[in-house]
């Protein structure tokens, strides 16, 4: 039977999403067994050739030519998967779409004439049609294995969409934002990471980015009683997924 | 072959460079057997960290600096951690030096585990990648379980390997009691033998051991007198040059050239500039006595004599350092004795500057706070930045000494010559000067 080809493809990032792939170890193998892997350039020298079966794709789209490049992959890819915050949101880096992009450019570089950049970092979905996103930051070696597996048998991958107040509860860890007074995003962030911050007595602040149907808003006007300032609320919701809490706010005002 | 008047041109061409971490291209001219154009064009998109830093707290910096690279996230963790300390003239107990210490071991360990394994390693055999023939599967086997190990560590004290969340200013939001770092010893035994058949396999890729001819490189690197440099000591050169690290950043500087979307760095030399190479070859060359006795006799069983000016040698050094990494890691777990995970760090205003080793060399953290502890402020040099220079001026030696090899030979060699450095792409794009200009 043939091998399913995967592509793993990189936009703008920190690479620690496909590195994630390669920390799957003994998966990792297998993973090589059970597809036929032709393009990543991270780990091999094979060229661009043909179409896929399926595209990973880590990264956000920044740059003019990041533009072309994904309409490209998507035109030859059957199934079509972003990885990691970067890649569903924006990342870390969209925090310059609120702001004006030449006083960066200058901040940086002394000649900020040969920088080719656009003035936004935006998630692979603004772009092309995306079958499937996995949310992290980084997306976790589970989530990884889950969705690849759930490929190949042709079903839906099951990836938690509910929030991680569901993953400290069954952790039995007290409630950070209730009991422990801290600002913490679980209740609007998705699960996933398995309570991480919380383990270790600390608020979340988003990886996972925002559940579905996130209230937002409450949960603001509940930091608001408790003294932080509109300045302070906003920085909370300005991390690795900054675009996607930012724009269910701004929906959600409609 | 043309002779005389005739110019013989030659192009060496790499359009995406694979292999390395994140998105850059070569391209060499040559003319008449001698390199002229020498590009490595750094083409990966800048995320400019810099705005995204101002105006935030000592907290977020050290979660967003590690964003800067999903590699080497402790690097930028504890560098950033050890600048804002320095800004508020907080000095940490030593149960908390050394948990960061292992940390960083943790993370030295893996990184080298996958660059000797599964980026460089397969150059050796002219393997396309570390799964494209079955003979390779053992060496790629034997860095997976060492790169676990790695993650294991890292996994413990930061939660994750990847953007770990344990550290704060003043320490770790917790830190691991004695039975849960004992744990880890028994497999720690088994990788540290693992790491010398590491050793010696790397050296065997090379069939000469002597010191190759000395090319006249600048090597730079932390020195700290009886321990092997992470996280503390001062730069010191191959010149036998030393600096603390505030004075370093003023003899070092950084430039911009049209074809890199990250900047090049250099020792000031009137109006132009040294280049150097930092790394573990760098650190290997200067602090190599002070390796444990059992890895130095490893070392020098397999008949490499230190220094090493051979750049492509850079995988014995960093299958030292893991061997030295996982060696650290159980002295270190050996002592520990449980710690209070931090000390109060009040926000407030500062200036700060330090500079910790990274897997891929010394990584430069500096910041600015104001009165409520925000940043002002930031510049961020990463390693791989400061050796682009170095590594076009490797490739240059190269061609010039190679120039009778066909062109997909010299494309080889050029691309072998590139991963030898372990360059960290997507990090050297993110170098931060808010000095530099308005906002």
């Amino acid at each position: 039977m043939k091998r399913p080809r995967l592509g793993i493809f990189k936009l703008t990032s920190c690479d620690g999403c496909q590195l994630s792939l390669l920390n799957l170890e003994e998966d990792l193998l297998r993973l090589v067994e059970l597809f036929s892997l032709c393009f990543f350039r991270e780990a091999s020298d094979k060229e661009l050739r043909g179409y896929f079966d399926l595209a990973l794709v880590e990264g956000s789209i920044s740059e003019p030519r990041q533009k072309e490049q994904i309409i490209r992959v998507r035109e030859q890819s059957r199934y079509f998967i972003t990885i990691g915050a970067c890649a569903t949101s924006g990342g870390l880096q969209a925090m310059k779409n609120w702001a004006v992009l030449e006083s960066f450019k200058k901040s940086v570089y002394p000649e900020p004439a040969l920088i080719e950049s656009l003035s936004t970092s935006t998630p692979v979905s603004d772009h092309v049609y995306v079958d499937y996103e996995i949310w992290g930051c980084p997306v976790t070696g589970d989530a990884l294995s889950e969705t690849l597996a759930c490929f190949l048998l042709d079903k839906r991958p099951t990836i938690p969409q509910y929030s991680l107040c569901m993953e400290c509860k069954r952790r039995a860890i007290p409630c950070i934002l209730v009991s422990g007074g801290k600002p913490c995003l679980g209740p609007i962030t998705k699960a996933g990471c398995g309570a991480l911050c919380p383990s270790f007595g600390r608020a979340c602040y988003g990886c996972f980015g925002p559940r579905d149907d996130a209230n937002i808003d409450p949960l603001m006007k509940w930091f608001e009683k408790r003294g932080y300032s509109g300045k302070e609320r906003r920085l909370l919701l300005d991390m690795m997924n900054t675009c996607a809490y930012r724009r269910i706010q701004i929906e959600k005002k409609d | 072959m043309h002779t005389g008047g005739y110019r013989l041109k030659r192009r060496i061409n790499v359009e995406y460079l694979s292999r390395v971490e994140g998105e850059g291209a070569l391209t060499i001219e040559l003319l008449n057997g001698r390199a002229g154009r020498v590009d490595l064009r750094i083409f990966e998109a800048p995320r400019f960290f810099e705005p995204v830093l101002k105006g935030r707290s000592f907290q977020d910096v050290i979660d967003f600096t590690a964003r800067i690279c999903g590699i080497c996230p402790v690097a930028y963790q504890m560098s950033a951690v050890h600048a804002i300390e320095a800004a508020r003239g907080c000095s940490v107990p030593q149960p908390i030096q050394d948990l960061r210490r292992l940390m960083y071991c943790g993370e030295w360990i893996e990184s080298h585990a996958l660059h000797v394994h599964f980026l460089h390693g397969p150059d050796f055999y002219g393997l396309d990648s570390a799964w494209s023939k079955k003979d390779y599967l053992h060496i790629l086997q034997r860095g997976m379980k060492l790169k676990r190990l790695g993650n294991e560590l890292l996994a413990l004290l930061g939660g994750r390997a990847v953007h770990p969340v344990s550290v704060r200013p003043g320490g770790f939001f917790r830190v691991p009691d004695k039975t849960e770092l004992y744990s880890l010893l028994p497999v720690l035994g088994k990788g540290f033998e693992l790491s010398h058949e590491c050793i010696t396999w790397a050296a065997s890729l090379f069939e000469r051991k002597e010191a190759a001819e000395d090319t006249g490189s600048l090597f730079i690197s932390l020195h700290d007198p009886g321990s092997y440099p992470m996280n503390t000591g001062t730069v010191c050169t191959s010149d036998g040059i030393t600096y603390s690290m505030d004075a370093f950043t003023t003899v070092m500087e950084e430039y911009q050239v049209p074809h890199s979307n990250a900047l090049h760095a250099g020792i000031k030399k009137g109006t132009s500039h040294h280049s150097y190479m930092v790394g573990p070859l760098s650190r290997i060359n200067m602090n190599f006595e002070s390796l444990p006795e059992e890895i130095k006799e490893v070392v020098q069983r397999t008949g490499i004599s230190i220094p090493v000016n051979d750049i492509r040698m850079s995988i014995v050094a960093r299958c030292v350092e893991i061997s030295y990494a996982i060696h650290e890691a159980m002295n270190i777990i050996k002592k520990y004795d449980g710690a209070d995970p931090y000390i109060k760090v009040e926000p407030g205003e500062g200036k700060g500057l330090w500079i910790t080793e990274a897997p891929r060399g010394m990584l430069i953290h500096s910041y600015q706070f104001d009165r409520n502890g925000n940043v002002e402020n930031a510049r961020i040099i990463p390693p791989t930045s400061q050796n682009l220079a170095h590594i076009e001026s490797s490739l240059r030696n190269f061609i010039d000494r190679n120039n009778h090899l066909t062109t997909k030979a010299l494309r080889r060699g050029c691309e072998h010559i590139i991963r030898s450095y372990d360059p960290c792409i997507s990090c050297s794009v993110h170098l931060i000067d808010l000095s530099a200009g308005e906002n």
